[in-house]
């Protein structure tokens, strides 16, 4: 087979690449059909300033649409000098040095940049400065929220796939189990969570806190900023694990026994046989299973949607509510473009850190 | 200085089951918090504290009611679209399970050029948020006048068929390359090996892989909404939901909607029930044996 480039191709060569070609047909038809024009739409729309619903005229505007989503900037913050003394101003309370305001330093044309965070660095304030800083915290957000619950839902992914995977009593039953937060609707099962997380005792977990005299009874887990977020994650992680959980089951099915058998004769332990056995076969299984884990999660929408609407954006809810609430499909498009690169680098970033390149067959 | 290898061996068998019943609990314990809040009448949904079975308010007595379920019954929405989504989401299932196949197979098992650049290009189709694909989606769906269930069917391909595609290259990749050279040595066409070794042999992740996409359809909301729009009889069931109103006006019938979310989740329990042994279907015997 090795010899094929030098020949020429064989003959078999050829027909395999034919027959191949023949069996991608109906699935590069049925994407052709269905996803072309609107991702195409969606990379055009993404330079123009057209409007959602309207009968405005749309105009090209070049890369705008990008400028005004992702430009940051850095400045000084100046200290307040006194104008008798000459000297920095310090608060009294606090002992502090007082700064000037973000707003007189930060750049204004063409676009106007609103303060992001505050830190100091060598004894100098500086102000980190954003044109849209919802979208740079919808961004935050979302990987917070993506690289904390891919990790957890791997993790007990993984764990639920391999006691489901031993032998025991009632395994079935197990497994069907395993599966029903994946099942219950999306949307229904944020209402469910929304319910369970009730800032007062008609709330499961105020209830539960409250009467292990761990809270008051009123703890508002969709209302507090340090809180939304951990929330979100929680029920994500409850929603997906089966998801994870399934996908890794499948891939230790396909590991023969006889491996272990082999390996427990040469006397390697359990955890051994999981780092020489298990895990190097389960990682085709693993690295497809977290990119379309983590594809999911970097594009969430119902859950902070129904959740926390405008309170705090993911990249998703914010898209929505420009194309939504703003009408703006230009800026829309361009944040669905911004979204879609994002999730690129990290499929990428997967398939080489786990070395699964899937072209490595022949 | 062990101890005796029964006693490790016991205590070992209770961690297992001790860790298998916190699974249980972690995961099945919301799913009981919503049919406990189905079975529960307003008044009881708005006890503080919550209760654990459904109590009468004033006696504190075992109480359920169910009618929750039987307002949802009577809602022709509603079972409509239990209709409705059984239809789509299998069909979609189907569709994303036979063309994925196919195409994983080749990118699997095949040699031919442009293997990464498709596989690439498969995946990317569903790296965009939902919301952004939708006017694009809408633009060709009417263009192609199509009816508003094979719409859905259609449109599902998008988030469907890139997964069912890397799932099974993935599965395929990992089957031995020896099985399927002494079916060619033996004179066999690569649609026969296909279908005859292949196939039979990733049993258990077209089951996997199905299931996972079944649900996916089946839970799918945005592109239905705006499909049905102008239909309202092709409703799905996460629509129907959207839409339940309450007794009084902006009054959200959760109990109503609970009863519902476990109605719904009650036809993918017995799919997995019918199908989660061949999940596990012995492939790597299958193997041997083939």
């Amino acid at each position: 087979m090795s010899n094929d480039k030098r020949s020429g191709r064989s003959e078999l060569a050829k027909r395999e690449e034919r027959t191949a070609y023949r069996l991608l047909l109906p699935a590069l038809i049925i994407l052709l059909v269905i996803a072309v024009y609107p991702l195409g739409q969606v990379f055009y729309t993404s330079f123009t300033n057209r409007q959602f619903a309207s009968g405005q005229e749309t105009e090209f505007i070049g890369f705008d649409n990008y400028q005004r989503l992702l430009s940051v900037t850095i400045s000084q913050l100046p200290p307040v000098i006194d104008e008798d003394t000459n000297q920095p101003v310090i608060d009294e309370e606090t002992g502090k040095t007082v700064y000037e305001r973000p707003i007189s330093v930060l750049p204004r044309e063409p676009v106007r940049y609103r303060e992001y965070k505050q830190f100091s660095f060598m004894g100098n304030r500086y102000v980190l400065g954003a044109t849209d800083v919802d979208f740079i915290d919808a961004i935050t957000n979302t990987l917070i929220f993506t690289v904390t619950s891919v990790f957890l839902e791997l993790a007990l992914g993984l764990g639920v796939a391999l006691v489901v995977n031993s032998n025991f009593k009632g395994k079935g039953v197990t497994r069907t189990a395993m599966l029903i937060p994946w099942a219950v609707i999306t949307v229904v099962s944020a209402r469910m969570w929304e319910w369970m997380l009730a800032p007062n005792r008609t709330g499961l977990f105020n209830t539960m806190l409250y009467t292990l005299g761990l809270a008051d009874g009123r703890v508002a887990f969709l209302a507090s900023g340090q809180l939304q977020l951990w929330a979100m994650v929680a029920v994500d992680v409850w929603k997906t694990t089966p998801f994870m959980a399934l996908l890794l089951l499948a891939g230790l099915q396909t590991i023969p026994d006889e491996l272990y058998e082999a390996a427990a004769i040469d006397g390697a332990g359990p955890v051994k046989q999981f780092f020489s056995i298990t895990f190097p076969l389960l990682k085709p299984a693993m690295a497809v299973a977290l990119i379309f884990r983590t594809l999911d999660a970097l594009r969430v929408f119902d859950v902070f949607q129904v959740l926390l609407g405008q309170s705090q954006y993911s990249m998703a809810t914010y898209n929505y509510f420009q194309l939504i609430g703003n009408r703006n499909m230009g800026l829309a498009s361009a944040i669905g473009v911004v979204i879609f690169i994002i999730i690129f680098g990290f499929a990428i970033a997967y398939i080489k850190m786990l070395g699964v390149d899937m072209d490595e067959t022949a | 200085m062990k101890p005796p290898k029964h006693f490790s061996h016991l205590l070992l068998k209770a961690g297992f089951y001790l860790i298998l019943m916190i699974i249980f609990i972690y995961l099945l314990f919301p799913f009981y918090w919503a049919i406990n809040s189905s079975l529960k009448s307003e008044a009881q949904l708005q006890m503080a504290p919550a209760t654990l079975v459904p109590r009468d308010p004033s006696t504190g007595d075992f109480a359920p009611t169910l009618r929750n379920y039987r307002v949802i019954f009577e809602n022709q929405q509603f079972v409509r679209g239990l209709i409705n989504s059984s239809i789509v989401a299998t069909s979609t299932t189907l569709l994303a399970l036979v063309a994925g196949s196919f195409a994983a197979f080749a990118l699997g098992k095949l040699r031919f050029r442009g293997k990464k650049p498709t596989l690439y290009m498969i995946l990317a189709m569903t790296m965009f948020p939902q919301v952004t694909v939708l006017a694009g989606l809408y633009a060709v769906i009417t263009t192609l006048k199509l009816p508003t269930i094979t719409s859905m069917i259609l449109s599902y391909m998008i988030f469907t068929l890139p997964f069912t595609t890397w799932v099974l290259t993935a599965f395929f990749k990992g089957l031995p390359l020896a099985l399927l050279e002494s079916a060619q040595v033996d004179g066999a066409t690569p649609f026969q090996t296909f279908y005859k070794i292949m196939l039979p042999l990733t049993a258990p992740a077209l089951v996997t892989t199905g299931l996972l996409a079944f649900i996916a359809a089946w839970n799918e909301y945005l592109f239905a909404l705006t499909f049905t729009s102008i239909n309202p009889g092709a409703r799905t069931v996460p629509v129907a939901i959207a839409y339940f109103t309450g007794a009084v006006a902006r009054q959200e019938p959760f109990g109503e909607i609970m009863a519902a979310a476990v109605v719904v989740t009650v036809p993918i329990v017995v799919l997995v029930l019918i199908f989660q042994k061949r999940i596990v279907a012995g492939l790597t015997a299958g193997a041997v044996k083939g």
